[in-house]
């Protein structure tokens, strides 16, 4: 039986949400909270605030922030943490650095860093990139460090330069454990996004969230926590399907097709 | 061609003393020359390897190739090693071409090479393969034609075969030696089988265990091109393979 809904790949998903759909649209009849809307209710704010082009740009701006920070991340953070993964000189002068770093919570920083570059993007930006940037370095780093030593002299034999050899051995070789690092790195990347909305409020789907809390509208606020499922949902999709086409040579092989007998 | 002297490496250990790993090695290998080293495991004699390919700095003594001193890896000395060390994201098309793509051979040309390499190692058909997608004994073909597309004059293999079984060990040493009774490169092998090494060396070099020295230099004045099934009946081949299992040292014992 279970092959058969494992045979189609949207249903068990499909089947979930509805279930979570439905317990949430219960608990709203059961206990009749002002804060807890029936589920109904807020998805009917959907078609609404997709509709709007005002929730739009500021869903647009939150995304926007979001790929930049995670883009600097990506080229400040992976070969970071490549070169300490290779230099046990680079990795001694990062690492205090970073585990002093890796535990506070990036959007505590916020209102500091708010102090410095004002309540527009660039705090918040700079925020995601924070929080990005961690489990990207020490991925990246954990990827370097299980580089094969041999692997490298044969492609010193060839004669490579250590810099080539970063770059077009170090690099590609690590792939599957940075992109580790990339899945936990955009779940952050998420979350820092609308803490720091919540923050800053100016624009963004953090804005829009919890001013409307505030203004105790409930519908909304529901469909935008619904929203931000979504856009991480995608986002999760995307990824997996760029990961599977870029890191496919690093897949187990799979002799016997699960549940076939 | 290669000649190595008065080489010996100490490793640091964890506890910050000192092992010595290699004593005073002097040999010198001739062009075109197959030399085995042979010895028990444990006596460095990877890590001689390793010194002459340039990955590894010796402590005291040189190597010299044709007279120039070794300071680092370079591409007239092709490792293959007993991990294979291919280059995963690449399929098998793409290992054995990426020497030649570094040193400059235009895309077409690169590609007929490597492909006549598959050939030779026979793994026609397996071009567009992942290395994860083969077995061992494959793996090592193609990092064999891997490091043969650069064109090294020298090769130096460390226990290639160490981790095949045994049917894929035989069949591999004898497409060794085809490949290398065609263009007789000077090949440095390491092994810890006596008769892998008698069957395929002109010499062999014992030695001893942990700080491993050169015990004795055995010639192996057996006739060309070798068989297999002719060897191991040979008297002399025999005679050789028991003299020297006499010389090799029991392996060094794990102290605590």
């Amino acid at each position: 039986m279970t092959w058969r809904l494992a045979a189609l790949p949207g249903l068990p998903p499909l089947i979930a949400c509805l279930a979570l759909l439905g317990l949430w649209e219960a608990a709203a009849r059961i206990f009749a909270i002002d804060g807890l809307p029936p589920a109904h209710e807020a998805l009917r704010q959907l078609p609404a605030i997709l509709g709007d082009r005002e929730a739009l740009l500021h869903i647009l701006d939150s995304v926007r922030r979001m790929a930049i920070g995670c883009a600097l991340a990506l080229a400040v953070a992976v070969p970071v943490g490549l070169l300490m993964g290779r230099s046990r000189l680079v990795a001694a002068f990062f690492n205090p650095l970073l585990m002093t770093i890796y535990p506070v919570p990036k959007a505590a920083l916020m209102p500091i860093i708010m102090l410095w570059l004002g309540i527009g993007d660039a705090s918040k930006t700079l925020v995601i990139f924070l929080g990005v940037s961690l489990p990207l370095i020490y991925h990246s780093y954990q990827g370097a460090r299980a580089v094969e030593e041999k692997m490298l002299w044969s492609a010193a034999a060839m004669g490579m330069s250590p810099l080539q050899r970063l770059v077009r051995i170090v690099l590609p070789a690590s792939l599957p454990e940075i992109f580790v690092g990339v899945r936990t790195g955009l779940v952050l990347a998420l979350i820092t996004m609308v803490t720091s909305e919540m923050i800053a409020r100016q624009s963004g789907v953090g804005n829009i969230l919890f001013n409307s809390l505030d203004m105790a509208l409930y519908d909304t606020v529901y469909a935008m926590i619904v929203i931000i499922g979504i856009l991480g949902f995608v986002l999760d999709l995307g990824f997996e399907k760029l990961r599977a086409r870029l890191v496919a040579w690093a897949e187990p092989v799979h002799q016997i097709a699960v549940g076939t007998t | 061609m290669i000649s190595i002297e008065g080489l010996s490496k100490s490793f640091e250990t964890q506890r910050r003393t000192s092992h010595l790993a290699l004593a005073d090695i002097s040999l010198d290998v001739a062009e075109g020359e197959f030399v085995s080293i042979l010895g028990p495991s444990g006596c460095g004699k990877s890590t001689l390897l390793y010194i002459v390919g340039g990955f590894v700095q010796p402590t005291t003594g040189t190597v010299a190739v044709r007279g120039v001193p070794v300071t680092g890896p370079g591409p007239d000395r092709g490792p293959v090693f007993q991990e294979f060390a291919l280059f995963p994201w690449k399929t098998v098309l793409g290992n054995v071409m990426y020497g030649l793509i570094e040193q400059g051979v235009a895309r077409p040309e690169a590609e007929a090479k490597a492909r006549a390499l598959i050939a030779l190692v026979h793994l026609e058909g397996y071009e567009n393969f992942y290395p994860k997608e083969l077995s061992g004994g494959m793996k090592q073909r193609v990092a064999i034609a891997r490091t043969l597309a650069y064109g090294p004059s020298i090769l130096l293999m460390d226990e290639p075969f160490g981790a095949l079984d045994a049917h894929a060990r035989t069949g591999l040493q004898k497409e060794l030696l085809e490949i290398w009774e065609r263009d007789r490169k000077t090949v440095l092998f390491v092994t810890h089988s006596v008769e892998e090494a008698v069957f395929l060396s002109d010499r062999v070099g014992v030695l001893t265990r942990a700080p491993g020295r050169v015990k004795a230099v055995v010639d192996i004045d057996l006739p060309r091109p070798r068989r297999r099934a002719e060897l191991l009946v040979d008297r002399r081949y025999q005679t050789l393979v028991v003299d020297i299992e006499g010389l090799m040292d029991p392996p060094t014992e794990q102290r605590p």
